[in-house]
């Protein structure tokens, strides 16, 4: 999904952040490339990512 | 001269001369001092040095040593930490200008257990803000490479590759999320270490990337580096992440040969790419010298590796977005570097079901990786498909799409984030050498907590080689700069 600024200054309104105009399209082109590349993936891989748990690798232990 | 040789000797050697006697941890101390005093201003690669508690610290050894009390390897040993590991009193600064110090008088444990081995805290290295790896411009002078000041000393952990290669002590901790101590490793041609997350205490990092951050060793030898994570290693109370598995005696399983091991080479990783034609030769150089010692190495496909960079990005630095932004990033905005706020806010705008299904996709990448390692022993891929970039090309500057492409999902990411999100120990070996003296490396990953063989693997393959005994020779890659600076220092004032 590719971004424009007052998208960016819109989102960025939900998080209660105030980008300055002068950073606004470095942040676009950033997280307008990161969407791309996760549509690409879901293009690619979506149906096996439904079928995955997200279960960061951390390995846990149960005390109990 | 001898101070020189000093410097640039192993731990190993070093210790063995302090526990004969021979040489007295203050002399170890004041040669590294005397250094960092003269090439510092070039390189840039520590932003606080504690000379006055070193010197006080290395007395202390000195004397318990004198006694008969020798507790071992490291003691006597100076050390420096990345300035993101908390170290006491002594402040921490992430490189950046918003407060003097974020370490709130934590002692991380990795600096705790090195300081009770008797290990000597020499001071605290430069990194890229934050330890995001994103920097354009640094508060503390930007990193040079001590092999040739004109190309990367790559991200991060940068000032703990620069000071290890460059003799200016003898090992650093630093933090790798994504690549931050491999990276650094790699352009300073020395060896680097991300252990298996959980391997080593998180506690007292100021990272918040908490399903893939780690501290490991950067050393000039890989008996270095294995002597060091031994140390750190185990669990902590005080990381209920950190793992109660005990640790191995890395060291006791070296040997000189690899008969029987089983190497994957990961195509998407190295022969599948694009390589720049130096790095190329490396590899098969490495190859050879690889087969040559007994093992077999096979081409394995990790055809989701690919993705391994956005969903890095997706996942882990909005966690770490969820942090900065109440804490820092509202207030401060300008007093960040342009490239770290812009990745910070880029990740705090993330939707949430987004993020969700990149940590699925981590999932699967992981799962991926594990597989290989139910045919193979050890897994061998390329650190970069290029060798070091020169400085200005190397620095993340994002202002079109172009950048995008060349900077932000650079070839150095995607060969390490995969092992990254996947959390399994991987270390940056040197093996070679660019017709501009830029060093290149190789790099093994190993199962989880799997570090033996990972070291097994890397130690046999750098006794079989000589890039572990070659040293910049300063004189010449960063003498001419010397004046240049001191001119430069004397026209501020």
């Amino acid at each position: 999904m590719e971004l424009s600024k007052e998208d960016v200054r819109n989102l960025a309104k939900v998080v209660e952040l105030n980008i300055p105009d002068a950073d606004l399209n470095t942040v676009a082109l950033r997280l307008s490339s990161l969407l791309l590349l996760m549509d690409r993936i879901e293009k690619e891989i979506g149906d096996e990512l439904d079928r995955v748990d997200p279960i960061p690798p951390v390995y846990p232990r149960e005390e109990f | 001269m001898i101070e020189e040789k000093l410097a640039y000797m192993s731990i190993a050697e070093q210790a063995a001369l302090i526990k004969k006697k021979e040489i007295s941890p203050v002399q170890l101390v004041d040669a590294y001092l005397g250094r960092i005093e003269k090439w510092d201003g070039v390189l840039h690669s520590w932003i606080t040095v504690c000379a006055d508690a070193a010197r006080r610290d290395a007395k202390h050894a000195e004397a318990e040593i004198a006694k008969g009390n020798y507790r071992g390897s490291l003691h006597g040993i100076p050390f420096g930490a990345k300035d993101q590991i908390t170290t006491g009193e002594i402040p921490t600064t992430m490189a950046s200008i918003i407060q003097p110090d974020f370490g709130e008088g934590m002692t991380a444990t990795a600096v705790d257990r090195l300081l009770q081995a008797g290990a000597i805290l020499l001071g605290k290295n430069n990194l890229h803000e934050f330890g995001k790896g994103s920097s354009v411009n640094f508060h503390f002078g930007e990193p040079k490479n001590p092999w040739n000041i004109a190309y990367e000393p790559s991200h991060s952990s940068t000032g703990s590759g620069v000071s290890v290669a460059a003799g200016l002590v003898s090992v650093s901790l630093g933090e790798d999320t994504g690549g931050s101590i491999r990276g650094p490793a790699w352009a300073n041609g020395v060896v680097g270490t991300r252990p298996t997350f959980g391997r080593v205490s998180r506690y007292g990092g100021i990272m918040y990337a908490w399903t893939q951050d780690t501290i490991g060793p950067l050393t000039r030898t890989v008996a270095d580096n294995a002597l060091v994570l031994q140390t750190i290693a185990g669990h902590d109370p005080k990381d209920p992440l950190s793992s109660t598995r005990p640790v191995p005696d890395y060291g006791k399983q070296f040997t000189e040969e690899l008969s029987g091991m089983k190497l994957g080479l990961v195509t998407e990783m190295s022969v599948g790419q694009e390589l720049h034609p130096e790095v190329a030769r490396m590899l098969r150089e490495a190859l050879e010298v690889l087969k040559s010692l007994g093992a077999t190495v096979e081409e394995v496909s990790l055809s989701k590796a690919k993705y391994a960079v956005p969903l890095q990005f997706l996942t882990s630095d909005c966690d770490v977005a969820s942090v900065f932004v109440r804490k820092w990033l509202r207030k401060h905005w300008a007093k960040f570097d342009v490239g770290t706020r812009t990745r910070i806010a880029a990740a705090a705008l993330v939707p949430a079901t987004i993020y969700a299904r990149a940590m699925r996709g981590r999932a699967l990448v992981r799962n991926e990786v594990l597989a290989a390692f139910r045919k193979y022993d050890a897994l061998i891929a390329l650190m970069n498909f290029v060798p070091p970039l020169k400085l200005e090309d190397s620095v993340e500057k994002i202002d079109t799409n172009a950048d995008v492409a060349a900077r932000m999902f650079k070839s150095r990411r995607i060969c390490t984030y995969p092992f990254s999100i996947a959390n399994v120990p991987a270390i940056s070996v040197p093996s070679g050498f660019t017709a501009e003296h830029v060093p290149m490396s190789i790099q093994i990953a190993a199962r989880p907590f799997d570090e033996t063989t990972m070291y097994r693997v890397a130690h046999a393959y750098e006794q079989a080689t000589e890039w572990h005994r070659r040293h910049p020779e300063l004189e010449k890659t960063v003498g001419p700069a010397l004046g240049k600076a001191a001119r430069q220092m004397a026209g501020a004032k």
